[in-house]
């Protein structure tokens, strides 16, 4: 009895929910959200302003909000980006979404923003401006899985060769500092060689080519992203066994590896950020805008392609582009209640 | 007449170039000392496939920083990056379409190139912020067209660009022979003389007849076209272009040449060293993470190596 009367009223308070929410669409529709991005020069980014691009444009369609420009910084220098939010801010935006050419350079001029009462929402390159909300991204952890899944699929461990990104990045230490977390839990693993692939194909091919015949026998590569199949390139060229290559959701590195899946049953994950974590970005501004009640610590799920799914996700990556997923404004609501 | 000959002397042991090859010998060998021996020859393969594509845009780089002070082609990135990208598209990865797709890519680089002199010439604009721009609009032409798509290269392609024999990469071969080629150019040919002429004093060669606007368009043409057919082996190298697949080459272009001992104020050009000095640049990234320092220390090094070699190439002419 207490269960079915505990059930109406949560059915109740769904429905007032909804009501609410759909209240809530209406309630930003002359509101304008601008994305401030410092660079646009890779694969990532381009699927990123797309997703944007796509999504956006819909919302500004539905009469969601009233409009939502996006913005590229010509040089990814700070001074620039600082610039350009001060601009965004004479000319009136209710939110801007940013992903940050610095976490805390910038720090001055978002103060200035939320000041003029804007608020400021800061994605993947995020801010630590305590005014502003960050949709974060665990890149400790996305090291870390690289080692756990190898623990399970190489039980006697072996030699690792880890490739890195931009050196002094932030994200680069981060991702680094999971991986060797995981080797020290995972001691059957030993990294014997390290460079940096600054997340591109061709740099990482040059770093592994350059340091492979100095190496032991590789039965694993850990990496960052953008960097799998230039290793996969160096290891061909070198003539030597292909290790198992950990991919960052890149199309050419599922292209390859559904090659060798076909072709030899070779194995491996792949795990990045979906550049369609912008939209998540542009969703959760909106609900600010909204009043909703939004925690300024936000995580972002991680995008991971596995040996069973990787056909369906490769055939759903658009050639040159990464693996995505575009979010909806259910899947910003289940984020910010923390799901 | 026995003045001349001393001088002669003096100008052969004193060949800058000496120093980047042998800069290159010594880290080579600092690697394999470290590492006991194993990957001797496999190092020494990988840095000349790598080499290679520095050493045919340092090559363009190289006859333009000679043109005299101000001059550089900043634009050498863009440009690789365009070409690779349009030529990929166009060959749509088929083995029939690798000389259309060839002649694009350089086609690509003639117009960056006349683009680039136009900016120069018509606009008065400083080399150094004209090639700059045009970078940005090249660039933006890549984006725009390729919106980072990455197709593979044609096998043939590939293959070419990839293939070794004995440890030598093919690719190499025709670099050195390029290398012999474009070196008979700047000192036998009056095209050559004629870069000379204007870095060593535009003024005096201008009176002296040489064609000064030509010869400066060609050279910037010359540096673009290379930049071309640069994008475009890379691309089947590494199995496709990427938009920021030129990154890395426009320090590199002007490493390799100032680091070959060629005088960054112009009017002096060293072609050899542009050999030594791209060994020279892809051994040092290899010695250093073979070693395994930390990315502080590897940058740190890289500087004051580079440092000491440019002093020693350098500092013996002045």
């Amino acid at each position: 009895m207490i269960r079915s009367k505990l059930k109406v009223l949560s059915l109740g308070v769904a429905i007032g929910l909804t009501a609410w929410s759909q209240m809530a669409v209406a309630d930003t529709s002359d509101k304008k959200i601008a994305l401030s991005n410092n660079y646009a020069g890779n694969s990532w980014r381009q699927a990123m302003l797309n997703s944007w691009e796509k999504i956006t444009s819909q919302a500004v369609k539905d009469g969601i909000v009233s409009s939502a420009d996006a913005f590229t910084t010509a040089e990814n220098q700070v001074t620039e980006q600082a610039a350009q939010i001060q601009n965004m801010i004479l000319q009136g935006y209710d939110a801007i979404v940013i992903n940050a050419a610095s976490p805390d350079a910038l720090n001055g001029a978002v103060e200035e923003a939320c000041s003029a009462g804007i608020k400021v929402i800061s994605f993947d390159g995020i801010v630590t401006a305590p005014c502003a909300w960050r949709i974060a991204i665990d890149f400790k952890q996305m090291g870390k899985e690289q080692l756990i899944y190898l623990a399970k699929h190489m039980p006697d461990g072996g030699n690792l060769l880890e490739i890195r990104g931009l050196a002094g990045v932030f994200v680069d230490d981060e991702i680094s500092a999971g991986i060797h977390e995981g080797v020290a839990e995972n001691p059957q693993f030993k990294i014997v060689g390290s460079v940096h692939g600054d997340w591109a194909q061709d740099v990482a091919q040059k770093a592994v080519a350059g340091i492979l015949p100095s190496l032991p026998e590789i039965t694993g590569v850990v990496t960052q992203g953008g960097d799998g199949y230039g290793a996969a390139q160096a290891f061909k060229a070198a003539d030597r066994p292909t290790p198992l290559i950990i991919m960052g959701n890149r199309q050419d590195e599922l292209k390859w590896w559904k090659e060798q899946k076909d072709a030899n049953g070779y194995k491996t994950m792949s795990v990045s950020i979906a550049p369609g974590v912008s939209t998540l970005a542009f969703w959760v501004a909106q609900q600010i805008l909204d009043g909703a009640d939004v925690p300024k610590e936000l995580v972002v799920p991680f995008l991971r392609v596995d040996q069973d799914d990787l056909e369906e996700k490769l055939a759903g990556t658009e050639v040159g582009s990464v693996a995505n997923v575009e979010y909806s404004l259910d899947d910003a609501k289940k984020v910010i209640a923390g799901e | 007449m026995t003045a001349l000959l001393t001088k002669r002397i003096r100008t052969v042991s004193e060949k800058p170039w000496i120093w980047a090859f042998l800069g290159a010998f010594l880290v080579w060998l600092a690697t394999i000392l470290f590492t006991g021996g194993t990957g001797a020859g496999e190092i020494l393969s990988a840095a000349l496939a790598f080499a290679t594509f520095s050493v045919i845009v340092g090559i363009g780089q190289m006859y333009v920083i000679t043109l005299g002070p101000g001059n550089v082609d900043l634009s050498i990135p863009a440009t690789m990056t365009f070409a690779g990208a349009v030529s990929m598209k166009i060959m749509d990865s088929q083995d029939v379409m690798i000389l259309p797709g060839l002649v694009i890519a350089l086609i690509c680089g003639l117009l960056v190139g006349i683009f680039n002199y136009g900016l120069i010439r018509a606009l008065r604009i400083p080399p150094i912020i004209a090639t700059l721009s045009s970078s940005f609009l090249v660039q933006s032409c890549a984006i725009a067209y390729g919106r980072g798509i990455k197709i593979k290269p044609p096998e043939l392609l590939a293959d070419f660009t990839t293939t070794k024999i004995a440890g030598f990469p093919i690719l190499a071969f025709c670099v050195v022979l390029l290398a012999v080629v474009m070196s008979v150019v700047l000192h036998r040919t009056v095209f050559g003389r004629s870069v000379h002429a204007i870095g060593q004093n535009a003024r005096a060669a201008e009176l002296a007849g040489v064609k000064v606007d030509i010869i400066r368009l060609a050279t910037y043409v010359q540096s673009a076209v290379l930049a071309g057919l640069c994008g475009y082996l890379l691309s089947g190298f590494s199995g496709g272009a990427s938009l920021n697949m030129g990154a890395e080459y426009l320090l590199a272009s002007i490493a390799v040449v100032v680091i070959g001992g060629t005088s960054v104020a112009g009017g002096f050009a060293n072609l050899p060293g542009i050999w030594g000095a791209a060994l020279f640049m892809f051994l040092l990234v290899t010695m250093l993470n073979t070693f395994g320092l930390s990315a502080g220390i590897r940058l740190l090094l890289t500087g004051v190596i580079i440092v000491g070699v440019i002093t020693l190439a350098g500092g013996r002419r002045e």
